[in-house]
């Protein structure tokens, strides 16, 4: 047995997920956390801890102010988009078992489809004189590679494609069968679950098929959809979790792990056709007292389709090249051996940036899932860069 | 055609100076003799600050690419398709790169590449990579 965390995850809150929010991203966020709290059964006065995006535009002063938090104890601080979401968790939890808070809320609140937009060169992009000017340091846009055209995520995740492609020698009918059945195994999911975005709207293969290509290989159906919401989550040591009677999830295990070139976009880094070493699997399993054989369900950030193949092998979940064979004979879908996203994903449900793909693996756990399958653990993954394994409390 | 220019206080530093004068150098380390790339003021092999500028020698293998067909800026309508590429140079050292703008290529990952410098402008020029056989072009300033 490895030595296991303990915090639980006793509440999940949310806006409904949208195109245009119609409301300051302060709104939705004190939305979603009185969301939460409300449905660990606790009150706004039982928050001593924050933990926050960087890349939010709602600080922790503002949160405390707006909600009149009375003692804030501890505030903590995550980076790099949608990747650290289980660092976040990770985080809130090591302040929880060091003893500088105890109940702490994870959130994040964007109009990240009505307002900045991560898809969109303009984001990193000036008009000067008729041209375009980057002042990036880092990716993506940054001065390396915006110059060359290479500008937004969606276009790294078409790099690292066609490196998996390259590597296993998969051509492009492959690829198709390989990424058409990810995104409409997932649509499906969407279909079954009323919060999501594209859940009125089928997806066939043939449309999958005909779907305009963005940056190949990728299709308009491989890319998520950029979202305004808000969602957030309270975390309290498994202790409180029991007394509390809440429908919590336990955290088994949750960590970090970056390293040269792996972020903030995976460029650089020695492999191209995965995107975290084996390592990051087997301590995180190590820490949870369980193996890959384990786990009945995997969540996987999906800002593309393509990131699901890679991290279900990094993580051993399937073998290294079996992930066309996985998809294609719908090992992932209902009834498979081993269900992915079944929310949708961020494909289908929206791009909450990971907080949504955590919050799945919750309701898959706590029995509350719109398409409840049979489980006990899940991996979450977010490529690598932070990982958890959620148990059945 | 509209290609994006770093912000020109970055145009006087080394790598794009080196550029502009038709050679990519690299930074590399003058006490263990690696290169890193993008360019820092310290070694990340031995972590020594004595950092320096050496000529790449071109070859690279293409370790992937992709034909970006949507346009994610509306200045770059007119760009679109073309071709981004992810290459790693023989000094070890990864790098983005694309073909020249307009130029067409059958690409295949793990085929070897050359570089060559292409300049858009007196102070901008930048690292393009074609297959072998067909590099060496002659630069269009």
């Amino acid at each position: 047995m490895g030595e296991r965390m303990k915090t639980s995850i006793v509440g999940l809150g949310q806006t409904e997920f949208s195109k245009n929010s119609g409301r300051s991203e302060l709104k939705l966020a004190t939305e979603a956390i009185l969301a939460a709290l409300e449905d660990a059964g606790l009150e706004v006065d039982d928050i001593d801890g924050l933990v926050r995006y960087t890349w939010d535009h709602t600080s922790e002063a503002t949160i405390v102010n707006a909600l009149g938090i009375k003692a804030l104890k501890y505030y903590g601080e995550t980076e790099f988009g949608g990747v650290n979401c289980c660092g976040a968790v990770a985080q809130a939890s090591a302040a929880i078992e060091a003893g500088l808070a105890s109940c702490v809320v994870f959130y994040r609140a964007l109009n990240a489809r009505s307002g900045v937009r991560f898809g969109r060169g303009e984001r990193v992009l000036e008009e000067v004189d008729g041209g375009l000017v980057t002042r990036q340091p880092e990716p993506p846009g940054d001065i390396y590679s915006a110059p060359f055209g290479l500008l937004v995520p969606g276009q790294h995740h078409a790099l690292y494609a066609q490196a998996y492609a390259g590597h296993y020698g998969l051509d492009t009918e492959a690829m198709t069968e390989m990424l058409g059945a990810i995104a409409v195994t997932q649509r499906g999911y969407a279909n079954g679950n009323p919060r999501a975005l594209l859940h009125d709207r089928t997806l066939s293969m043939e449309e999958y098929r005909a779907g305009r290509v963005i940056s190949t290989p990728l299709r308009i159906y491989d890319y998520c959809l950029e979202t305004d919401g808000a969602m957030a989550m309270v975390i309290v040591s498994r202790e409180r979790a029991r007394s509390l009677g809440a429908k919590a999830v336990d955290v088994l295990a949750a960590g970090q792990h970056i390293f040269p070139g792996s972020v903030p976009m995976y460029l650089y880094a020695a492999d191209t056709h995965s995107l975290a070493p084996e390592a990051v699997g087997r301590e995180l399993f190590g820490k949870a007292g369980l193996s890959a054989s384990d786990i009945d369900l995997a969540m996987i950030y999906d800002a593309t389709s393509m990131m699901v193949p890679i991290a279900l092998e990094d993580f051993g979940l399937i073998g290294r090249g079996e992930a066309h064979g996985f998809f294609t004979s719908g090992g992932h879908g209902p009834g498979g051996t081993l269900p992915v996203n079944t929310h949708g994903g961020l494909l289908s449900e929206g791009y909450f940036h990971g907080l949504n793909t955590i919050a799945e693996g919750v309701r898959q756990l706590r029995g509350e899932s719109h398409n409840q399958v049979s489980a006990e653990t899940a991996l979450v993954t977010l490529r690598g860069a932070s990982s958890m394994v959620l148990g059945r409390a | 055609m509209t290609v994006i220019r770093p912000s020109d206080d970055y145009l006087d530093q080394p790598f794009w100076t080196h550029l502009a004068a038709g050679t990519l150098h690299l930074s590399s380390c003058e006490d263990c003799g690696k290169a890193h790339h993008p360019p820092s003021p310290i070694c990340p092999h031995c972590r020594s600050f004595n950092t320096g500028w050496k000529p790449a020698s071109g070859r690279a293998t293409l370790k992937s690419f992709t034909e970006v067909r949507h346009p994610v800026h509306t200045l770059l309508e007119p760009a679109v398709p073309y071709v981004v590429t992810l290459v790693e140079l023989e000094e070890g050292v990864r790098m983005v790169s694309g073909l020249p703008p307009g130029q067409e290529a059958e690409l295949r990952v793990g085929m070897a590449l050359e570089c060559t410098v292409i300049r858009h402008d007196p102070r901008f020029a930048l690292p393009y990579f074609l297959p072998a056989p067909a590099a060496g072009h002659p630069d269009t300033a």
